[in-house]
């Protein structure tokens, strides 16, 4: 637990050892055959568990790590989690003769300063030996839990100076031994957690990796240990070579960029995310350097495990999206986070809202460094919002609830080039399901009033951003709530000269003459009948707005994603006609005039 | 004599099955895209010619013509539906663009978005609001109806989705705005919300709606045009019309439920093998139908293919109404082979039919799996292929592999044999995804075969899933359009209630019930089925609070009229240990500490129907067939003579041991090295694995 463990769990990790030639279609046919086993683990963990986060909503995860901690297989789930299970795994294997791992055993990690995400992010994982005892992969399924058993519901204490506030930390812990539970170890977990249907969910990750290491068996059997190896070798190293060949396309050069949170959660405003991606030949490397490291700032601390995983969720979809997911990416990039900085903390920091911001203004750095050598794929893989607006109450038989506020909504998705934002959220979330106002209304006594795009609301540019929409909820009973804001100072950053995103902006009390807006963070009671409503930011542009298609502007005027005042002031483009009539026309004379007039006090403007 | 006809319309061919009497007669023809009900009749004219009548005399003495199509699924593929608009509830005018997050591919960040149905200038609001308990929280403001008429006719909409929230509980509101926008807007095509999907949550709900209105226009009119033309050649009964959930039913019924034929294709095949699985003993079947563009995997369990409801996305739509689940790979005859990034890769990118396969000679250049399967001389290019419509070509193929082999450091021949082993491994990995997560276990099931290409490929998946037995139907190429006639008329529908299990209100239960049985009775009026001879099947939708879907299941059946004594004090118990014998076998659990919550009645209305008889049994004695010829080919082992059998001449009690490849009229079946297949004593092929390697 400490910066020298970090070096070591991140240390690059060789190839395994193996004496036979495998060829390229023989390696793809193995490797396809894990995939399936992996994709089979996390569909009996979706079956199984009893928590809608995991069974329905799809917030879980699943990859294979090989005997040496490298990541080989990435599975299905949300890329968020792929990317940090190997440093969990290889906390464990540092123990192998310590915790004495053998056949049949199971273990759970989630501690942030032994390689995990946040402490909600379990990573539950069993190794597979082969028939002479050699250990040959490492199954791992990691899910977001609803709680942690810390001080508040959910795991998220925005005051939270410690990671002990949080709750329980776990390094590596042996659940089942050689195929035995190990019922006191386990009951010790679930006690550690508010919610009843949690026990199901333990359960369900533990059968899937026991189901997922008994195929792996078969698999190790039908091809042989070294055939196997020799598969994952080549899988990894082709990944590499895939990834550095993408890379030696790309301008040579060093990119930088600058990403800022509002303010941590005791209002230190401005926190700074510094990123510097060079480009040397076939080699990228990703430099934090310069992010803020004040010791001071709360709730804004990023875990080391986390940070590389969002760097390599942001560089994953830069690429070309059929290369396999594996640790050949990392050997591709060489990562330089400063100890002791936001973005790897020192011992004992909290992680739970660090996984939010800075997370994502990491992710969102890189992607402007990048923009201009891959516009065409540089979307931000963020969620800008500081944290969903969660609301709690007790039913009348003592029960608590809580509306995670997940809802149906248009969140950050921005343009790329060629394409403008579209649905509700980035790529890589799009596996997750979001909440539906006649499943949540039917459980907590909460009406949602609207949750539509608001006009005008995201980034302009030559593509355009998806509008933010405003959610607007009205709770019944009273209840208790918690709120954290970024993103309003702040918004989500334009690429290549498009607009930035629109700011956050969160109101409590709507519509009454007590309504106020959420500056910084709120803990507070809500009476019956209380309205809250969240604005979201949309999209942000990419490319100059005045360049874009007036034709297209047109377009989005009668969609009322713009409005004809935006589509003068905003993409200099002059519409005749009516919206209510439908008969809007591009006023192709003026537009030019218009642009050209914008053009030059632009140039103006950069001149002085 | 009377007959029956089943038509299953393709992209590239329309198959006919003729049921007379016992015997079944098939045909098939190209289709006609540009008006399909072209083809449809020239297929019958065929069929009457054989019968050597008139079409007049033929259609005269057809009981049913049952239809599969798939005009609804290539509305949506060319995006040619009805221009239409959506009226919603206020605050909820996104929901289509939101799709509750999900997009296609979580790694690529340059994914096109989906073209949308109703662009946002066609959702159009209006106040009002209904609550989960069906109290009204905001009256309706019919001005605000009468408005969104008026800007939905100026922008020349054809077809009209109305959605409100919580409609399935109360539909008052959304009665009283389909009223509204029936006078504003007369003659327009109405999809109502809680007539086409009566169940939450909204985004599942308002999709369907919205697809329903956008294909309605085209399959009426389609529909229209087919029983016109049938009524002119002398067909005097009703059209039968096949839907997604396996059953089949009147045009009448499917013009107000148009989104019930989408994707209905592969279940007429599903349902074909469902019926010649359990006649032939086998009621667990792996169902793997391989065509030109893809592989369809389903699964047939104790006979039947239950239609479920769910995540069911279909070109890049939701669609919320009860489907025979079909799993689909891109991986047929016409996938494409090539080196990205290092690794060969086989589809899903496709050459078609046109140009096709380079063997086709219509142009293509690049090899496909038909190629490789001509360099592995499981095809060949002497002599007719698909039943005589050409001859296949060598031309060209022999060096498209060599450009592939090339970059991968070897020859042509082992390139094509690469080909063949990823498609394999594709094919065979899809099949563990399709069966992970739904406690089903291969190695139990008999694999069916059928489609264009499924044959030559079965023994090898079977093999690796560790399957022993796979059957061939000898009319596995046309199997939909058999299918169609084994699929009774059925009404699937639901509404909604929602109550704890410890409480349930039997009367709502029981008028909601009451409602749809009077709803399938007058359709089934209409077709000339008594009430006597339907059956009717009572099941319930429960879930756990929270939980996004629901497990459906039957609480009773009764033939005919219902006196309803089911629905008694024990009701509450009964579906609550229903309630937990399903969940633990598709969940794996039970929350002892939780009752679950019944959120909707359904009722299956069906009929039994005349389907074709399946042959069974190995009665005949069994004997040697002799080859037709002796060919070079590769059935993985490496390139050996390998005797090549014409499946005409092919009887009862013939057994061929592998290495064999058995030339059908419309496909050809592969005998893998390990494997014998015998013929039983109806000409189908039963393929047994000998021993393992």
């Amino acid at each position: 637990m400490s910066f020298e463990l970090n070096r070591k769990l991140a240390a690059k990790r060789p190839a395994l050892p193996c004496q036979c030639e495998i060829d390229a279609v023989t390696a793809s046919i193995i490797r396809g055959a894990l995939e399936t086993v992996c994709f089979k683990a996390c569909a009996h963990l979706g079956r199984a568990a009893s928590s809608p986060i995991i069974n329905q909503s799809n917030e879980r995860n699943s990859s294979i790590i090989d005997s040496n901690g490298r990541l080989v297989v990435g599975s299905v789930g949300t890329p968020h989690l792929t990317f940090v299970t190997q440093l969990t795994v290889r906390y464990g294997l540092m123990h192998f003769e310590d915790y004495d791992w053998g056949p049949g055993d199971v273990f759970l990690g989630n501690d942030p300063d032994h390689g995990g995400g946040h402490l909600p992010d379990y990573n539950v994982y069993a190794p597979v030996f082969d028939d002479n005892g050699e250990l040959v992969l490492v199954q791992a399924l990691q899910a977001h839990q609803g709680d942690t058993g810390g001080k508040d519901p959910g795991g998220f204490t925005l005051e939270a100076t410690d990671i002990f506030t949080e709750g329980l930390a776990i390094p590596c812990l042996k659940l089942v031994h050689r195929g035995e539970k190990r019922r006191d170890v386990i009951r010790l977990v679930e006690r550690n957690n508010r919610f009843a249907t949690f026990a199901g969910d333990l359960a369900a990750m533990i059968g899937g990796v026991q189901i997922a290491a008994r195929e792996h068996q078969v698999l190790i059997r039908k091809y042989g240990t070294d055939k196997i190896r020799a598969a994952l070798n080549y899988t990894v190293e082709n990944t590499e070579k895939r990834f550095r060949d993408e890379i030696s396309h790309w301008p040579d050069g060093t990119y930088e960029a600058d990403v800022f949170i509002d303010a941590d959660t005791q209002g230190t405003p401005d926190v700074k995310v510094h990123v510097a991606c060079k480009v040397d030949g076939d080699q990228l490397s990703v430099d934090l350097t310069g992010t803020d490291d004040r010791q001071n700032l709360v709730g804004v601390w990023n875990t080391f495990g986390n940070t590389r995983g969002y760097i390599m969720i942001q560089l994953c979809a830069m690429i070309d999206p059929t290369i396999p997911k594996n640790e050949g990416l990392f050997n591709a990039v060489e990562f330089i986070i400063p100890e002791g900085c936001i973005a790897h903390p020192p011992p004992n920091k909290p992680a739970a809202l660090g996984s939010f911001h800075p997370a994502c203004e990491i992710t969102e750095a890189v992607c402007i460094a990048l923009s201009q050598v891959v516009p065409e794929r540089a979307q931000p893989q963020v969620y800008k919002i500081g944290m969903p607006n969660a609301v709690i109450g007790f039913y009348d038989n003592g029960m608590m609830w809580m509306d995670q506020g997940v809802d149906s909504r248009s969140m950050d998705v921005s343009a790329v080039k060629g394409i403008d934002g579209w649905g509700s959220c980035p790529a890589s979330l799009g596996g997750l399901l979001l909440a539906m106002a006649e499943e949540a209304e039917a459980r907590f006594p909460v009406v949602n009033i609207s949750r539509e795009m608001t006009t005008d609301y995201g980034g302009a540019g030559q593509w355009r951003g998806a509008p933010g929409s405003l959610n607007i909820k009205k709770v019944l009973e009273p209840v208790s709530a918690m709120a954290w804001m970024v993103s309003a100072k702040h918004p989500l950053r334009g690429m290549c000269g498009g607009d930035d995103a629109s700011p956050y902006s969160n109101h409590f009390l709507v519509g009454t003459q007590d309504e106020y807006k959420i500056e910084l963070v709120e803990s507070t009671q809500l009476p019956a009948g209380a309205v809250i409503a969240y604005q979201h930011g949309g999209g942000a542009g990419f490319g100059p707005a005045i360049d874009r298609d007036p034709e297209a502007v047109k377009e989005d005027v009668l969609d009322e994603y713009v409005s004809i005042e935006a589509a003068r002031n905003r993409y200099g483009v002059v519409l005749r006609g009516s919206l209510e009539e439908y008969d809007l026309t591009v006023d192709i004379a003026a537009t030019q005039a218009l642009r050209n007039k914008l053009k030059s006090e632009k140039a103006l403007g950069a001149s002085r | 004599m009377s007959y029956r006809v089943g038509i299953d319309i393709g992209g590239t061919f329309t198959d006919f099955a003729l049921l007379k009497g016992d015997e079944v007669i098939l045909h098939k023809n190209l289709s006609t895209p540009e008006d399909r009900s072209i083809g449809v009749m020239t297929g019958l004219e065929r069929l009457s010619e054989k019968e050597g009548m008139t079409l007049g005399d033929f259609l005269g003495q057809c009981d049913a013509i049952v239809h599969g199509t798939t005009i609804a699924d290539n509305t949506l593929i060319e995006m040619n539906g009805a221009v239409t608009g959506l009226i919603t509830t206020q605050g909820f005018r996104d929901e289509m663009e939101y799709r509750r997050g999900y997009k296609e591919d979580i790694w690529n960040a340059a994914l096109p978005p989906f073209k949308q149905i109703a662009p946002r200038r066609r959702r159009l609001t209006v106040p009002e609001r209904i609550l989960f308990d069906g109290s009204i929280y905001q009256p309706l403001d019919e001005n605000a109806v009468r408005d969104a008429c008026r800007k939905l006719k100026k922008q020349n909409v054809e077809s009209v989705a109305i959605s409100l929230i919580f409609s399935f509980v109360n539909p008052a509101h959304e009665k009283r705005v389909a009223e509204i926008v029936r006078e504003e807007m007369p003659g327009i095509h109405l999809s109502v919300s809680h007539q086409v999907l009566p169940r939450g949550p909204e985004y599942d709900r308002t999709s369907t709606t919205v697809v329903n209105a956008y294909v309605g226009p085209r399959v009426t009119s389609y529909l229209d045009n087919l029983v016109g033309r049938l009524r002119d050649g002398g067909y005097k009964n009703q059209l039968m019309v096949m839907q997604a959930s396996g059953g089949v039913m009147t045009k009448e019924y499917i013009e107000g439920s148009p989104i019930r034929v989408l994707a209905s294709g592969p279940a007429g095949g599903v349902i074909g093998s469902a019926h010649t699985g359990l006649a032939k003993g086998y009621p667990n079947l792996l169902c793997v139908d391989m065509g030109g563009t893809s592989y369809d995997m389903s699964i047939v369990l104790n006979g039947a293919a239950p239609a479920t409801a769910g995540w069911n996305i279909h070109h890049r739509y939701l669609i919320g109404v009860p489907m025979v689940q079909v799993e689909t790979l891109g991986a047929g005859g016409g996938s494409i082979c090539q080196i990205n990034g290092g690794e060969l890769q086989v589809g899903p990118r496709s050459a078609g039919s046109e140009p096709g396969p380079i063997c086709y000679g219509r142009g293509g250049t690049e090899p496909t799996v038909t190629d490789a399967l001509l360099m592995l001389g499981i095809l060949s290019a002497d002599g007719d292929f698909a039943g005589g419509s050409f001859s296949l070509t060598q031309a060209g193929v022999a060096e498209a592999f060599q450009r592939l082999g090339e970059q991968m450091g070897y020859s042509a021949e082992d390139a094509a044999f690469d080909c063949w082993r990823v498609v394999n491994a594709n094919m065979i990995q899809a099949i563990r995804r399709a069966t992970a997560g739904k406690g089903i276990d291969p190695k139990e099931m008999v694999m069916l075969a059928y489609g264009g290409n499924g044959p030559a490929f079965a023994a090898v998946h079977a093999d690796a899933l560790g399957i022993e037995k796979v059957l061939i139907p000898k009319a596995s190429p046309t199997f939909s359009a058999l299918g169609t006639l084994v699929a009774k008329p059925t009404i699937d529908e639901e509404r909604s209630c929602s109550f704890s299990a410890g409480k349930p209100d039997l009367r709502l239960m029981k008028s909601r019930w009451q409602e749809l049985e009077a709803r399938a009775e007058a359709y089934f009026r209409n077709a000339n089925i008594h009430k006597r001879n339907i059956k009717f099947s009572y099941l319930v939708n429960m879930r756990y609070a929270g939980q996004n879907f629901a497990v459906s299941f039957e609480m009773h059946t009764s033939q005919g009229s219902q006196d309803y004594a089911f629905l008694n004090d024990t009701f509450g118990e009964s579906a609550l240990q229903a309630f937990n014998q399903r969940h633990m076998a598709e969940f794996d659990h039970i929350r002892d500490s939780e009752l679950p919550e019944i959120i909707g009645v359904r009722l299956v209305s069906s009929v039994e129907t005349a389907a074709p008889p399946v042959g069974e049994g190995f009665s005949a004695p069994a004997s040697r067939a002799t080859p037709l010829k002796i060919r070079r080919a590769n059935l993985g082992e490496g390139y050996m003579d390998t005797p090549i059998f014409a499946g005409v001449s092919l009887k009862p009690g013939h057994e061929i041991a592998g290495p064999a490849v058995i030339e059908e009229t419309f496909t050809t079946i592969v005998v893998y090295p390990g494997w014998k297949v015998h013929v039983d004593d109806s000409g189908d092929y039963e393929m047994r694995k000998l021993y393992h390697a």
